[in-house]
């Protein structure tokens, strides 16, 4: 219990200090933007200026519309997250675990994959329709290749000293997959839902340019590039960076907090 | 250092006659490399005493460590004979524990779990699991490190646990594959000495493979020289001197000079 607060405090501190120096080249980039904004009228049309900017961030967390656009992307990206990581790993372990599985699906799962998550967006409207279903499906997609490839390969790379060892000991299939070849595949799990949580993020807020409007970050920024509402657009950017940036290192948190017995490097 | 930890005397988890004793009879090993067939032991016969320490030495690839393995029944396929207790070894069993170089432990369990994995398809009452877990902590001296993970010990406190670990379900045989091998030499001396303590108060049969012909002499009731291509036994030497043993003994010095000679002979 007391190592699980000592290992968080430590992380907040490691946290704390490398946020201050990845805090420098953003804090130059919004100096040099605030330059770029203050030439002429066309610069300050497509560089907005920062207060302008932060006025309308104002406006838009007053009327609500901000928040609203908010969590309806971070609902879609944890629905689908959580459908499409789900299924990954489950199928990355049916996969690893069973050869019959592996040699009947993977070919076809590997050819699947070639194709690109805009390659099916024409299928998928045509399947589910292009309201909100599609927008799901994308986001479950995107999360559950990363997923899936990562289960397998770490499942499949346990080391072998380590399952000659639970051999001697008389251990079941079943207690070598649940105390070795599941521990000893976390971290590659959790690399897949890394990838998983940044492609679903990715492609909530893409998915919204290609199906029905409807409430969104990616809908918000469309709406700002229809009005020459450059603010919008821009706070558009700085939401969805902030919070993808947060998402992951949420992850990134709670993978340091559970795989703690990890060497570190 | 150590006051000797004694293990409660009864109810040993497996039912059994704790000591073994292991027949090895015209024994051969062929692995097949690109189909080619490569013998890597040959005619191999040996008697292993019942609670003897019995150390094994020769070069790289004269097939000791295969050996091991086949005693252990990691793998089936031999020709010729191993026997515990008279009972063909064709896999694995808690009857024959091993401890490897690299001390295997799982790094994501903690030592006091490490060594309760041992006792995994011993059906125990969790209370008597965790007095042997206890005791066998208490026996490698380990005690205050029940909770730490692999990667918060060193070399020599991992190697500890991993002997621990293979201990804890009183196997007849323990199997040693070079367990001192990749420690610093202050803390390889120091183990031999514990491993020497560690033997004499458990009771069971060691066969130790090792590189280090001092380690072999002075742990071992007998030696085991090997040659390579094939592995071969070449002699048996006989070291005659009672346990705990005296690191300086000028006999212990003229056995290891005697068994270096013989291995480092036309190189």
């Amino acid at each position: 219990m007391s190592a699980g607060i000592i290992a968080m405090r430590k992380a907040l501190l490691k946290f704390r200090l490398s946020a201050l120096r990845g805090a420098v080249l953003p804090l130059l980039l919004l100096v040099w933007w605030e330059y770029l904004a203050s030439g002429d009228k066309v610069h300050s049309f497509v560089f907005v200026p920062l207060e302008t900017v932060a006025a309308s961030l104002g406006d838009e967390i007053r009327s609500g519309d901000l928040l609203d656009n908010w969590l309806a992307s971070l609902t879609r990206t944890s629905v689908g997250f959580l459908a499409g990581g789900g299924v990954g790993i489950a199928l990355g372990a049916v996969l690893a675990i069973s050869r019959i599985a592996d040699r009947v699906i993977s070919p076809i799962y590997t050819a699947i994959r070639q194709v690109p998550l805009l390659g099916w967006i024409p299928l998928i409207s045509l399947w589910f329709g292009n309201g909100e279903p599609s927008k799901y499906f994308i986001i479950a997609f995107a999360a559950f290749n990363p997923t899936v490839l990562n289960t397998y390969e770490g499942l499949r790379n346990v080391d072998r000293r380590f399952t000659a060892v639970a051999q001697v000991f008389q251990a079941t299939r079943w207690q070598v997959l649940r105390h070795i070849t599941l521990p000893a595949a976390m971290p590659a799990i959790y690399i897949g839902l890394m990838h998983a949580i940044a492609f679903a993020w990715l492609s909530s807020i893409g998915g919204e340019f290609f199906f029905n409007p409807g409430p969104g970050l990616g809908n918000m920024m469309m709406n700002g590039q229809t009005n020459f509402r450059m603010d919008l657009v821009f706070l558009g950017v700085i939401s969805v960076a902030l919070t993808g940036y947060g998402m992951n290192q949420a992850l990134a948190a709670l993978s340091r907090l559970t795989l703690r017995w990890r060497p570190t490097r | 250092m150590s006051g000797l930890v004694t293990l409660a005397p009864e109810a040993p988890p497996v039912s059994h006659d704790f000591v073994g004793a292991l027949t090895i009879r015209g024994l051969e090993k062929t692995y097949r490399l690109d189909g080619a067939p490569l013998k890597v032991l040959q005619d191999i016969n040996l008697d292993f005493r019942p609670g003897e320490f019995v150390a094994i030495v020769g070069r790289s690839g004269c097939g000791k460590s295969t050996l091991l393995k086949l005693i252990v029944g990691l793998d089936a396929e031999y020709d010729g004979e191993i026997r515990l207790n008279h009972e063909p070894i064709r896999s694995t069993s808690l009857d024959r524990g091993i401890v490897f170089q690299d001390h295997s432990l799982f790094p994501w369990m903690t030592v006091q779990e490490n060594i309760a994995f041992a006792l995994i398809s011993l059906n125990l009452p969790a209370a008597e699991k965790a007095r042997l877990v206890s005791d066998h902590i208490r026996l490698v001296n380990l005690a205050g490190f029940e909770k730490a993970y692999p990667k918060e010990l060193s070399g020599g406190m991992a190697q500890r646990a991993a002997i621990a670990r293979a201990l804890v379900t009183r196997p007849k045989i323990l199997a040693l594959d070079e367990p001192l091998g990749a420690l610093d030499a202050l803390t390889r001396v120091y183990l031999q000495k514990e491993l020497q303590r560690i033997w004499m108060e458990y009771g069971s049969t060691m066969i130790m493979v090792t590189h280090d012909v001092e380690e072999a002499v002075f742990l071992g009731d007998r030696v085991v020289v090997m040659d390579a291509n094939p592995g071969r036994i070449k002699r048996i030497v006989d070291i005659p001197m009672a346990h705990p043993r005296d690191r300086s003994s000028g006999v212990l010095h003229g056995l290891r000079d005697e068994i270096l000679a013989e291995l480092t002979e036309g190189h």
